[in-house]
């Protein structure tokens, strides 16, 4: 790998990139998810406050992140009323559980309409993956580091497909309790899951298993941008620590 | 939990370090998702939403049987207990015992104290890179680690209390240097007014036998028609003693009068060490004076920034460095005449770092220069009163200012030289004048 193709490659090794590509991506799939449950629109059970909340909670989420690595002064007493103001705005941005009522918002929205299972099954698919996503963004770690639940994703993912399938499924007589059934049915897959899953899960994770890149641990990583040397810092007053 | 290493080696031993966990966002985000699923699946009796809350409780689920390290060890190595402003000093941290679970370090630096780069890290090994700003004895900070278990779904946390760092003011830039006209009998290398054994010319004198043949200055034995050897000039070193003056700490921090007085001693005692004079300093105070006594070598550079860091006047604090316990000491009063000898020897060249705005000072200055030293005083006040459109506050002003030179008259008037430094520029161009002659004491 030679000249531009390499620097691009350590830029996005380093991180440089990718805290911006998970921001952007749990934007993109945040309000993806969004405007799937949200269409078409509905005009009942509090629809137009559920998009409200939804949308707020999204791009908060999102600005909670973006802002995420905003130094916050320790004194904030002397400081000017925008200032102030400002700081003000930055704690309730990251006290505030956006994305969870993002997350009501949405599911309330789909609720909202008829049953759909296919439709509700990807907008649950598409639910896990901004949770994930918002994850990744806010811990600066790569997609990698979700390989150790690549598994039981996969299991949810089937457990996903299994529910909109009995949600499709006619019933065999109409009324109230075709439906129970069809209820239980899915909620005995999920246990039976939950009892198969410390088999599933696996056991270890070895050195070569986590998501982070190699740049992310590298104690002289800072150092080389830095352009310092080991043994550099106070070298013209004396040995390292007294 | 708090921790304050003491041993800088990474591989001495560590500290352990007892981990509060708790849920992540993550999981709680994932708690939500689930049951606010199976809630709609219940209520609404929608197979599908139990479906959606499945991959979230699995997720859950799986974490739940994770094991977690109540404690970690954290080992903390600066790569300098001391540095000069504005200098970057490496600090290296490095966890053991987290098992299989991520390690993030987050640097909250301290007062003063700015880092370069980023203040976060992940690994179980991280450097930081800080650098001090001002002067001080400095809490470089403390440091939080974060360990995540490998489903992501608990972070334990702990926090990390990193060591003191010695900050020395940044010194000056000085090479030339104020030589009296009187030297004492000492070897040294500034040339003396009396015949020796130096290397700069001196004058001719008659041959007298015994005198070195490779002395005579064939020349003048021609023309006069004796014999005549060249004589050289005595090379002799001088006392200097460097008063700080830190009563009155005017000025934008950073630059203030102090920052500029310790700045200068800093820069005058490595060109006059430079120079193999015995140098020495006094650090004065309201009410009291610490002071060390004139020494030889590199390591007295240090010797006074560290006594003037540990200086009570200064520092607050008790004298603990054994440098100061043998060579130095702390006298109460406002006048210099309670000094030991040793501190203020006879005959030394005494160069004052002082704003000049303490009446209490000027006064003990001139009761020195009275006594017969031989004194130069960089003034190093470089702020003045706000300037206000009362006219009471412009008739202050004017009154503030005329006192200042007043002040400065007086000292002048005394024999006393006093020299305007800014701070930014060299040391050497307000010296200019009386580095290229020898400073006369008048009497």
């Amino acid at each position: 790998m030679t000249g531009r193709a390499g620097f691009l490659t350590r830029a996005w090794r380093a991180g440089a990139a990718r805290g911006t590509a998970s921001l952007v991506g749990a934007a993109l799939i945040g309000a993806g998810c969004l405007a799937w449950a949200a269409e078409p629109a509905a005009h009942r059970g509090w629809a137009g406050f559920a998009l409200f909340l939804a949308i707020a909670g999204v791009a908060a989420g999102v600005l909670r992140l973006a802002l995420a690595a905003v130094p916050v002064p320790e004194e904030s007493y002397l400081v000017s009323m925008p200032l102030r103001a400002w700081l003000r705005f930055g704690e309730i941005l990251r006290q505030v559980p956006w994305e969870e009522g993002a997350l009501v918002a949405i599911l309330w929205l789909e609720v909202l309409h008829r049953a759909r299972p296919w439709h509700t099954a990807v907008l649950g698919a598409g639910l896990i993956a901004y949770l994930l996503t918002t994850h990744l963004a806010e811990s600066d770690a790569s997609v990698g580091a979700l390989r150790p639940q690549a598994r039981v994703l996969a299991i949810g993912a089937g457990l996903l497909a299994l529910g909109a399938g009995a949600g499709m499924l006619p019933a065999l007589t109409p009324g109230a309790g075709s439906a129970l059934l069809r209820l239980l049915a899915a909620g005995a897959l999920i246990v039976a899951a939950g009892l198969v899953l410390p088999h599933a899960a696996p056991r270890g994770v070895g050195a070569g298993s986590s998501g982070y890149t190699k740049g992310d641990a590298e104690p002289g990583a800072s150092l080389e941008r830095g352009g310092l040397r080991r043994g550099e810092p106070g070298g013209k007053i004396g040995q390292a620590g007294r | 939990m708090a921790l304050m290493p003491n041993g800088p080696a990474l591989d001495g031993p560590g500290h352990k370090l007892k981990l509060h966990w708790r849920s992540s966002r993550h999981a709680r985000r994932l708690l939500t998702l689930g049951v606010a699923g199976v809630f709609i699946a219940t209520l609404a009796r929608r197979p599908e939403y139990a479906g959606v809350a499945a991959p979230a409780l699995l997720l859950l689920a799986a974490g739940r049987v994770q094991r977690r390290p109540l404690r970690v060890t954290v080992r903390v190595r600066p790569s300098s207990g001391r540095a000069f402003e504005g200098e970057s000093v490496a600090v290296d941290l490095l966890v053991e015992g987290h098992g299989d679970a991520y390690v993030r370090w987050t640097l909250h630096p301290g007062l003063v104290i700015d880092p370069v780069g980023g203040t976060t890290a992940d690994g179980a090994q991280a450097r930081f890179i800080i650098s001090p700003e001002r002067w001080g004895r400095r809490p470089i900070g403390t440091v939080d680690v974060v360990l995540r278990d490998r489903w992501r779904l608990a972070e334990g946390h702990a926090t990390v209390t990193l060591p003191r760092l010695d900050c020395y003011p940044a010194p000056a830039d000085q090479r030339t240097t104020v030589v009296l006209r009187r030297l004492p009998n000492r070897l040294g290398e500034h040339p003396a007014r009396t015949s020796g054994e130096g290397i700069e010319f001196f004058g001719v004198r008659e041959y007298v036998p015994g005198d070195r043949q490779r002395s005579i200055n064939w020349p003048a034995s021609t023309r006069r028609g004796r014999l005549q050897v060249n004589t050289f000039a005595a090379e002799r070193s001088q006392d200097v003693v460097l008063l700080a003056d830190a009563t009155s700490d005017v000025g934008a921090p950073g630059s203030s009068a102090l920052d500029l007085a310790l700045r200068g001693v800093a820069a005058a005692a490595r060109a006059y060490l430079d120079a193999r004079d015995r140098v020495g300093v006094i650090t004065y105070q309201w009410g009291g004076a610490s002071w060390l006594v004139p020494g030889l070598g590199r390591r007295q550079v240090y010797r006074i920034i560290d006594s003037m860091l540990t200086s009570p006047v200064l520092a607050n604090t008790v004298l603990a460095n054994t440098v100061l316990a043998n060579t130095g000491g702390y006298a109460r009063g406002t006048s210099f005449r309670r000094l030991p000898r040793a501190a203020l020897p006879p005959g030394a060249l005494v160069v004052v770092f002082s704003p000049l705005i303490d009446q209490r000072f000027v006064e003990a200055l001139r009761d020195m220069r009275e006594r017969g030293f031989t004194m130069l005083v960089v003034d190093v006040l470089n702020a003045e009163p706000p300037d206000r459109r009362r006219s009471a506050d412009r008739m202050a002003r004017r009154i503030w200012r005329m006192e200042q030179e007043a002040i400065r008259f007086s000292l002048r008037e005394l024999g006393v030289p006093v020299v305007h430094w800014d701070g930014v520029q060299s040391l050497d161009l307000p010296l200019a004048g009386h580095t290229r002659r020898p400073l006369a004491a008048r009497r």
